[in-house]
């Protein structure tokens, strides 16, 4: 490779829903695992760092690593991340550091960085220059507090924050683009200019996977939770099936392992209608089975169209009940309207050049027929005089991991190593630096 | 970086070069014909190729070449001369003989920034204060500028209050140009300078923006209507055309290229009419041929040659060669020298104005002959008879209601419509022209006339020709 000079940078990328972190010049992360933790409050005593009850048998087995501690003002929690999630455990919360794509608590984004680095990468911060990934429409402030923590607290000796859009643009070998990266927790449509963020829009796949579940609810399908049934052997070769009664399992949690059904559910049934989506029409559509993991088997008929239409159009999630709306629906909008809307605010200039790239990236934009149904719909809105052109990896890994790989070839280029903002620079001139560095 | 400096292979010659040699020496060594391969074999075959390869021990033992150089990686630290601080960096070095590479980082050559001019607060004061922007907004503007390499659009997207493109672009542009001209000694210095040649115009920018998004930001229908519009237009514009043809046969026509609105829409340009296909044959019209116009640019020799060839196209190739002697006559080129519109087109209106001279003169001649022929005929028609008898046999259809004296009338007025028919088709090329005498001769009968009077008709014919 004549343009890339490896230095080993470590490339880390903190979704809403999954977590990404990598060696730089990979090809793909070495560690994904849920961004999400399981906190266990324990008020008043002091730590015993004895691990939990494991009441059940239905769950996984390997867990060597002990649970983080994290020392709160008042209560103690235990924060389980990555694998240690699998296991069910009374009293666990599940948790997100994120909320609507910006980081909220970042004792849990510490936690998790801590957990890719020593338990996943096996490697010392220290030594290796860190490249971050932050969401298109970080503020400053975010920026300063996520540099602070990693200087103070990990000692790398460089860092450099780029924006997620600008990497997926990367990715893709292009330095002008509109970026739609549907990921877990929303959708946000930014445009990309010669290297440079210019303007960024919140539906997102966990929002899609709660539509199908009380989709499935409304129904009458109960979905089991996997650590909440055992399978017995009656005769040789039949099983049936026993409820398992753990009643100090919390909500949040069983509301995670449903929804881990559900999405797989979703992930592979589901498709984009090639129109709209219309009740009368798709009434009479042919169902597909799926079988759970308790061994029961669902139709899924209209809904394959109805859940992923959701993104076109949003107030169809008003027609499944059980679903609660947006705060203010009038400000959500269908993906087509935010990619002209994302347009019209650049200049006039690089509109066309705009429209003729779109890449579309994230776990969401693996549903099927999305990108055709997308193409269509902004080409109807735009004008003629323009050529509309969607682009998507066929690669399904490639598009959930195209932020951490746009990382990955950024921080092993050799023009780029002048470029990191370094423990010295932080030491001169202060966290606020940063805006000037990482632009 | 090459594969070969990782694995240590000596980068040598292409081997290719090599091989060529020993191929040309082996020729001569192959086996004898007339002696089976095998028997050849059998008696020890010099220079055959062996049945087995043979491995030399010498070739085994041996080691592969030694290295003069040791080449070693080593992961050790570097700095780049394009950083501002001395971070240290690791990476992987190709050590030759225990010694590190010298020199600056292989990549910092690539930090090229944009040169933006920085100015001090005299020089704001004296050149560069302007009502609409503030000292801080111009520092800001300026700091931007330098941060993304005058990417403008960026910057606008960054600019802390709201400002468009093209204001912070005619901002920057004036105060370089100001500066550029303050520093300067003498204005000869930078008036090579492109910023200084030329000055940013935002108004015209602005309009264009303006229109350039109203151009995308049409909807479908508006476009379906455009394109409506556009087609009218032009169907108009063919009509009208057509009847100015029709208006004007007979005299020279000269049309402009139309001049089409760059809409960037551009169905009027093309398949303008051509309508000289429809005129008769002796006249000749300007108008640009079809297929010319199709390219909106072409040479203007190539349409005058178009031009005079559609106009002699009905010509035949004897009256192009009178008129081009014509033309050497007067003393004129026969292609113009200097091919500006206006020279070409009185060029066209002389060969036009020589064709019809020609046709007329043809046409003075035949009436000529014709009067002629009559009054010399009215002295030989006396011994009519044997034509007569001749005339029942060879042509059934000639009426023979009429008599001697109407004879005589009746073939003077054959004839004269003969002369005519000759006349009018005078420009026939010869081959259709002899098949049109032989018509003309079955259809009045060698008996009709004298045979001198005969002679002369086709002498008549000759000459017209």
């Amino acid at each position: 490779m004549y343009g890339g000079d490896e230095v080993s940078a470590i490339v880390i990328d903190v979704g809403s829903y999954s977590c990404k972190a990598g060696y730089a010049g990979d090809d793909t992360p070495k560690a994904v695992f849920p961004s999400v933790v399981g906190s266990i409050e324990q008020t008043g005593e002091t730590d015993e760092a004895k691990p939990d009850k494991e009441a059940d048998t239905a769950s996984d087995s390997k867990n060597g690593t002990k649970p983080m501690d994290v020392d709160k003002a008042k209560t103690k929690r235990k924060l389980y991340v990555g694998q240690e999630l699998e296991f069910r455990r009374d009293h666990m919360k599940v948790i997100s550091p994120m909320k609507d794509g910006t980081v909220t608590d970042w004792d849990i984004v510490d936690n998790i960085w801590n957990h890719a680095f020593r338990q996943r990468l096996l490697i010392n911060p220290e030594e290796h220059p860190m490249l971050i990934a932050e969401p298109s429409t970080n503020t400053g402030q975010q920026r300063e507090k996520a540099a602070e923590l990693m200087f103070e607290k990990y000692k790398v000796p460089a860092l450099f924050l780029a924006k997620n859009a600008v990497l997926t643009s990367f990715a893709s070998g292009r330095a002008t683009s509109l970026v739609v990266d549907s990921g877990g927790g929303s959708s946000v449509v930014a445009a990309v200019h010669d290297g440079y963020s210019v303007a960024t829009s919140p539906i997102g796949g966990e929002f899609l996977t709660d539509c199908m579940m009380k989709s499935l609810e409304s129904k009458g399908v109960a979905i089991r939770p996997r650590y909440s049934f055992k399978k017995k052997e009656i005769s040789p070769g039949e099983y049936t099936v026993v409820d398992l009664d753990l009643p100090n399992t919390t909500e949040s949690y069983k509301l995670y392992c449903m929804r881990a059904i559900a999405s797989d559910i979703k992930e592979s049934v589901c498709r984009v209608p090639d129109t709209a989506f219309d009740e009368v029409a798709y009434a009479n559509v042919p169902t597909t089975s799926y079988e759970l993991p308790d061994g029961q088997t669902i139709e899924v008929g209209a809904d394959r169209f109805k859940i992923p239409d959701i993104l076109f159009n949003p107030s169809l999630s008003q027609t499944i009940p059980g679903v609660d709306g947006f705060a203010d629906s009038m400000s959500v909008r269908g993906l087509p309207r935010m990619v002209i809307d994302s347009v019209n605010r650049c200049d006039v200039d690089i509109r066309k050049e705009l429209l003729s790239s779109i890449l579309l990236s994230g776990g969401s934009s693996s549903i099927l027929q999305l990108k055709e149904r997308l193409e269509k719909e902004v080409l109807e809105e735009s004008s003629g005089n323009t050529r509309v052109k969607v682009l998507a990896s066929g690669n399904s890994v490639e598009r959930r991991f195209s932020v951490w790989i746009g990382g990955s070839i950024l921080a092993s280029l050799g023009s780029f190593q002048q470029m990191w903002f370094s423990k010295a620079e932080y030491e001169e001139h202060g966290v606020s630096y940063i805006q000037r560095k990482c632009p | 970086m090459d594969a070969k400096d990782i694995l240590g292979i000596p980068k040598g010659v292409f081997p290719s070069v090599q091989e060529k040699k020993p191929r040309a020496p082996k020729e001569p060594q192959r086996k004898p014909d007339g002696v089976s391969r095998e028997v050849y074999a059998l008696t020890g075959g010099v220079g055959m190729p062996p049945l087995m390869p043979t491995i030399e021990a010498s070739h085994l033992k041996r080691r592969p070449a030694v290295e003069k150089e040791k080449v070693a990686w080593q992961w050790l630290p570097f700095t780049s001369s394009a950083r501002a601080d001395s971070l240290q960096l690791y990476h992987w070095v190709r050590v030759v003989n225990g010694a590190p590479p010298t020199g600056d980082y292989h990549f910092a050559k690539y930090n090229k920034k944009a040169d933006v001019l920085k100015y001090n607060d005299e020089e704001y004061e004296k050149y560069l204060t302007d009502p609409a922007w503030s000292r801080e907004e111009t520092d800001q503007l300026f700091e931007l500028c330098e941060r993304f390499d005058l990417r403008f659009v960026v910057i606008a997207d960054r600019f802390p209050t709201d400002r468009s493109v093209e204001d912070l672009k005619s901002r920057y542009y004036s105060v370089t140009r100001a500066l550029l001209i303050a520093r300067a000694r003498s204005f000869d210095e930078v008036a090579g300078n492109p910023l200084v040649k030329e000055t940013f115009n935002a108004a015209h920018e602005t309009e264009r923006k303006r229109a350039l998004s109203a151009l995308l930001s049409q909807t479908k229908q508006q476009e379906r209507k455009d394109a409506e519009i556009l087609a009218e237009a032009k169907r108009i514009m063919e009509s009208r055309a057509a009847s100015k043809h029709t208006e004007e046969a007979g005299t020279l026509v000269s049309f402009d290229n139309a001049t089409l609105a760059a809409d960037g829409v551009s169905p009027l340009s093309n398949a303008h009419p051509s309508s000289t296909a429809t005129l008769p044959a002796a006249v000749v019209n300007n108008s640009i041929p079809a297929s010319l116009r199709m390219l909106r640019v072409y040479l203007r020799t190539q349409a005058l040659d178009q031009m005079v060839q559609e106009a002699s196209a009905s010509a035949g190739l004897r009256v192009i060669k009178r008129v081009d002697e014509f033309l050497h006559r007067l003393g004129v080129n026969l292609k113009p020298k200097v091919p500006t519109k206006a020279v070409c087109v009185e060029h066209l209106e002389l060969r036009n104005e020589i064709l019809t001279l020609l046709n007329l003169q043809k046409q003075v001649q035949h009436k000529e002959l014709e009067v002629s022929a009559n009054r010399e005929n009215s002295f030989t028609e006396a011994p009519s008879t044997p034509k007569r008898a001749n005339r029942d046999v060879d042509r059934p259809f000639v009426p023979d209601t009429v008599g001697f004296g109407g004879e005589r009338a009746g073939k003077r007025d054959h004839k004269r419509k003969i002369a005519l028919w000759i006349n009018l088709f005078g420009s026939f090329p010869a081959s259709t022209f002899t098949k049109l005498l032989s018509l003309v001769e079955a259809v009045l009968g060698l008996c009709l006339y004298s045979a001198s009077a005969l002679r002369r008709l086709s002498l008549r014919i000759h000459v017209g020709r």
